[in-house]
């Protein structure tokens, strides 16, 4: 499989449909490099802010990105188009989250110098603007409300913080996030209210959000 | 509806799943509660800052990266080269061993079939008990020898030695090693020296000795003892 002859498709979106999304998959199975290497492209930017988001480190999550394709590439002959590709995925990166953080836990690793690492980041990334005039004013602003958010949502427990990513960012359903985290549909809802009510505390008050 | 009961619905009025009443009467407190209100407010402001965040991006493509790692993986076994089984890694050793091994099969049954009418090697009688394991020092295994902290058995009680016996002995004097146990009884009489047919009933008569057994620091002790006997004819002188 040759790295550097990858044709990619950008506008080969999402919303293409289930059966854009099938041949991919059929064509990935079959061994297919290029279509593999469509499906990674399509999938990337996604996997990685979740994986950012939820880890709050940069670097652990382009790593763990990574690790996510690969398992993509070895499980997909067992993905049965039950949930769409991109739920699937979803789950496997909201797994592998949650391990590296069993795993980091386990070995007391420094929390604190993940989140450096994503603000850092985070700011290169706002210093691109957001496409449109802004002020000086407007942009440092924006950048100070973008690391609040960032710092509330580390305060929230990483259940709470999944639900929350799947919903507000990547727009899923609570169908479909009780898809991808493997929960009922009834806990998912309970989990998102106090999951909006511990963001709303953290960035309002500064307190302590409630696990 | 009761401020604690908008608090706790208002994720799913946000999310359009109440019903039309209930969103109504919910609607109206929150226009009429300030404190709701305000509230509100602050969710919807928190959740829209959450949504605009800047969406991270990779700085590099992951695909290109993904790919040479499953490039690498099917190359092939890697790591797994270094430790394969040793008959993996040297695949020829066995088969090249195997014509070795018959040649010493043939050399081996040459040398049986040669050796066999050879003369038989000659047996060698050891008295293995005389240089076995001695037990410990002052037992009838390994007796100890008079000396000043080893007091001599004395005779407590003697066979008879006839005269008869005494003629038998013949000219020849006898070297006699006696082993006096700790009971007192005689554990060994061995012949040192001298003609041990016409010593045999002399020999009998002294196994049959009682004694007194040696001592040392007043415990008693098996005691070897040596004894030269000789004949000696006491005739009365001439006149």
């Amino acid at each position: 499989m040759a790295a550097g002859d990858i044709a990619l498709r950008p506008a080969e979106a999402l919303a293409g449909g289930a059966s854009l999304e099938r041949g991919l998959v059929e064509e990935c199975c079959r061994g297919d490099a290029q279509a593999f290497a469509r499906l990674v492209a399509l999938h990337e930017g996604m996997v990685f802010n979740l994986a950012a988001r939820l880890l709050g480190d940069a670097e652990e999550a382009r790593d763990l990105a990574q690790e996510v394709f690969l398992q993509v590439y070895r499980t997909l002959g067992r993905f049965e188009g039950r949930s769409t590709l991109k739920t699937w995925i979803y789950r496997i990166v909201v797994n592998q989250c949650r391990n590296r953080r069993r795993w980091w836990r386990r070995r007391r690793k420094d929390r604190s110098r993940s989140l450096e690492t994503l603000t850092r980041s985070e700011e290169e990334r706002l210093a691109e603007g957001s496409g449109r005039m802004e002020g000086p004013d407007e942009r440092v602003e924006r950048r100070e409300r973008a690391r609040a958010v960032q710092s509330a949502l580390q305060r929230l427990s990483f259940g709470h913080r999944a639900v929350l990513l799947l919903r507000e960012v990547e727009g899923l359903s609570c169908e479909e996030i009780a898809a991808a985290l493997a929960l009922p549909e009834g806990t998912v809802k309970s989990r998102l209210s106090r999951a909006r009510e511990s963001l709303r505390r953290a960035l309002t008050d500064g307190k302590e959000a409630a696990p | 509806m009761t401020c604690g009961q908008v608090r706790k619905r208002l994720s799913e009025y946000m999310d359009g799943e109440l019903g039309v009443r209930p969103a109504r009467a919910l609607t109206g407190h929150l226009e009429a509660c300030p404190s709701c209100g305000g509230r509100w407010r602050s969710l919807r402001t928190a959740l829209e800052a959450l949504a605009e965040a800047p969406r991270l991006e990779p700085r590099e493509p992951i695909a290109a990266r993904v790919l040479d790692r499953l490039e690498v993986e099917s190359r092939g076994p890697g790591l797994a080269l270094l430790f394969r089984p040793f008959w993996k890694t040297r695949p020829l050793i066995f088969p090249s061993l195997l014509p070795a091994a018959a040649l010493l099969v043939v050399v081996l049954a040459a040398a049986l079939a040669l050796d066999r009418d050879a003369e038989p090697l000659p047996t060698v009688i050891t008295r293995g008990a005389e240089w076995g394991p001695t037990g410990p020092s002052g037992t009838e295994s390994n007796p100890l020898f008079l000396s000043s902290e080893v007091s001599a058995p004395r005779v407590r009680t003697a066979a008879p030695i006839t005269a008869d016996l005494m003629v038998a002995l013949g000219e020849e004097p006898l070297f006699v090693e006696t082993v006096v146990a700790r009971d007192g009884s005689v554990s060994t009489v061995t012949l040192l020296d001298g003609d041990s047919q016409q010593a045999g009933p002399l020999l009998e008569a002294l196994r049959r000795q009682r004694f007194e057994p040696g001592r040392r620091n007043g415990r008693p002790v098996a005691v070897s003892l040596y004894r030269l006997i000789s004949r000696m004819e006491v005739r009365p002188p001439i006149t």
